[in-house]
């Protein structure tokens, strides 16, 4: 009979282990990967600020050799990540290829120019070096114009930094709300135990003593949520790395391994502090005021 | 000469803002047995909760086992209580844990080390109370008086040197309280001191003693009329 009893409490208490476990792992691993996108919102932005093109449209008077020494000064140009000739034949291909029809059939001629499509590094893709590295351009007698969005890179430079500020914003908020919740299971699971730990000190138990059993078993709950928390985000950073290996979420081992140590020793640090606290709560208080 | 092992001098007792007793003076000496009657709310908790350390003393003075209830500090209380032995009316068994465990849990928390002591101590008590077979059953499989020979087994873990049971026979049936008391009173037989909250006045009638009554905020010792 006891050992049906002793199954019974066992599969009680796994249950409400679960769900402590499965609440400090979904929080942990939402945390992580929130750590994630913060360390790579950088590489995030940079990757779409390189899409970015900046067109130098040649006259067709251009000479073989200045188009080639063009090409190479701006190769070698520190604000150039990479650079493209585009023939004016080619120009007219990706046309026809994207339109689905021959526009030379009707104009009769390829208004097109040769052109070479220039992306710039990140950190140069603004409104003030996009128009510098213009005029540089339009200063050589065989440009005929350079053509770049200005309003979209305006409208990426402002969204990265309003983007950069809200993910630091839900950041806090997010961690706030996983102390939280953390806390909350714990001090459920050490309330549901308020009378055994007021019975322990009536026996002439410490509050050390007591306390001790709470820290250590949610501490070990905190350490299964955190390499729960851990396995989750190793499968999603190895499927987005899959997916997108130009952002190199791999790049920097030492980095993911820190995040990874953080979001750990954060399931144990936050299970132990509130268990700390829950326990301490209950032991401070008198018998009667267990009742209210 | 008797040593006084419990001395409450114009003591008041209070629940929260609500005075229980006042101007109470109560003196308990080593190897008595000591009955504390009195209706349902008198206060009989009240004063039990006092001596083992659950309220705090504000206003007289008061001694036990020699601490100062007075100003008796946090740190201080679960050193009191090893000193006392405790038996509540609902027993207060820890319920995850056999008795075995229970009474293990109360030695390794008063500072016992050596596992065969720590057993053979576990054993002793068990049949003083006669329970000796049943340590590893669980509270819930034992009987009301089972449970409470149980509470009385592990109040007398540490040798205290007063035995506190508040209403002990409260939750058991009339055969059962006897048995019970019949515990009790075989371990008062053997020195131990005790003091016992009850409202039962049956069993003051079979097992006659020295007996304080909390009655109108007040506690007096009650002269027993010889029959």
């Amino acid at each position: 009979m006891s050992s049906s009893f002793e199954n019974h409490q066992k599969r009680r208490l796994i249950s409400s282990y679960f769900s402590v476990v499965l609440s400090i792992a979904l929080v942990l691993f939402l945390l992580g990967l929130l750590g994630l996108l913060i360390l790579n919102a950088q590489k995030v932005s940079d990757h779409f600020k390189e899409q970015v093109v900046l067109t130098i449209y040649l006259k067709d008077t251009a000479k073989e050799v200045e188009i080639n020494q063009l090409e190479k000064s701006l190769a070698m140009a520190d604000y150039v990540k990479s650079t493209e000739y585009v023939s004016k034949e080619q120009a007219a291909e990706f046309m026809k290829a994207e339109n689905g029809e021959d526009f030379m059939d009707f104009v009769g001629y390829n208004p097109l120019q040769n052109s070479i499509d220039v992306h710039l590094k990140a950190d140069f893709v603004t409104s003030e070096q996009l128009e510098k590295i213009s005029e540089e351009a339009l200063s050589k007698n065989f440009v005929d114009s350079v053509d770049y969005d200005n309003d979209l890179v305006t409208l990426m430079n402002n969204n990265v930094k309003k983007i950069s500020f809200w993910v630091l914003v839900i950041s806090g908020i997010f961690t706030l709300i996983a102390v939280l919740l953390i806390n909350s299971s714990i001090r459920l699971a050490v309330y549901s135990k308020r009378f055994t730990i007021k019975t322990m000190q009536m026996v002439g138990a410490t509050k050390q003593f007591i306390r001790r059993p709470f820290v250590w078993k949610s501490v070990r709950l905190g350490i299964i949520g955190g390499i729960l928390a851990l396995i989750g985000m190793g499968i999603v950073l190895y499927y987005l790395n899959k997916t997108f290996p130009e952002l190199q979420l791999l790049s920097n081992p030492a980095i993911i391994t820190m995040l990874f140590v953080f979001v750990f020793m954060l399931g144990i640090i936050i299970t132990w502090i509130s268990t700390h606290i829950a326990t301490q709560r209950f032991l401070n208080l008198k018998t009667d005021q267990l009742y209210y | 000469m008797s040593t006084p092992i419990l001395q409450l001098k114009d003591a008041s007792i209070s629940q929260g803002d609500s005075l229980v007793l006042s101007n109470v003076n109560v003196e308990v000496n080593k190897g008595e047995f000591v009955y504390l009657i009195g209706k349902t709310g008198s206060g009989k908790s009240s004063f039990m909760k006092i001596l083992y350390g659950d309220l705090t003393l504000t206003e007289g003075e008061g001694q036990i086992v020699g601490h100062n209830l007075k100003g008796l500090k946090d740190k201080d209380i679960p050193f009191l209580r090893r000193k006392l032995g405790i038996v509540f009316q609902d027993f207060k068994l820890l319920t995850d844990r056999t008795i075995n465990e229970n009474l293990l849990f109360v030695l390794k928390a008063t500072g016992w080390k050596d596992k065969n002591d720590m057993n053979k101590r576990v054993e002793e008590v068990l049949n003083k109370v006669g329970m000796k077979t049943k340590g590893f059953k669980y509270p819930h499989e034992l009987s009301g008086g089972e449970q409470q020979r149980v509470a009385i087994a592990r109040a007398l873990l540490n040798n205290p040197e007063l035995i506190l049971a508040d209403e002990p026979t409260g939750n058991l049936d009339p055969q059962t309280s006897i048995e019970v008391m019949e515990v009790l009173q075989d371990i008062n037989k053997n020195g131990n001191t005790i003091l016992m909250a009850t409202h039962d006045y049956a069993l003051l009638l079979k097992y006659p003693s020295k007996t304080l009554k909390c009655d109108n905020n007040e506690v007096y010792e009650v002269v027993q009329r010889k029959q």
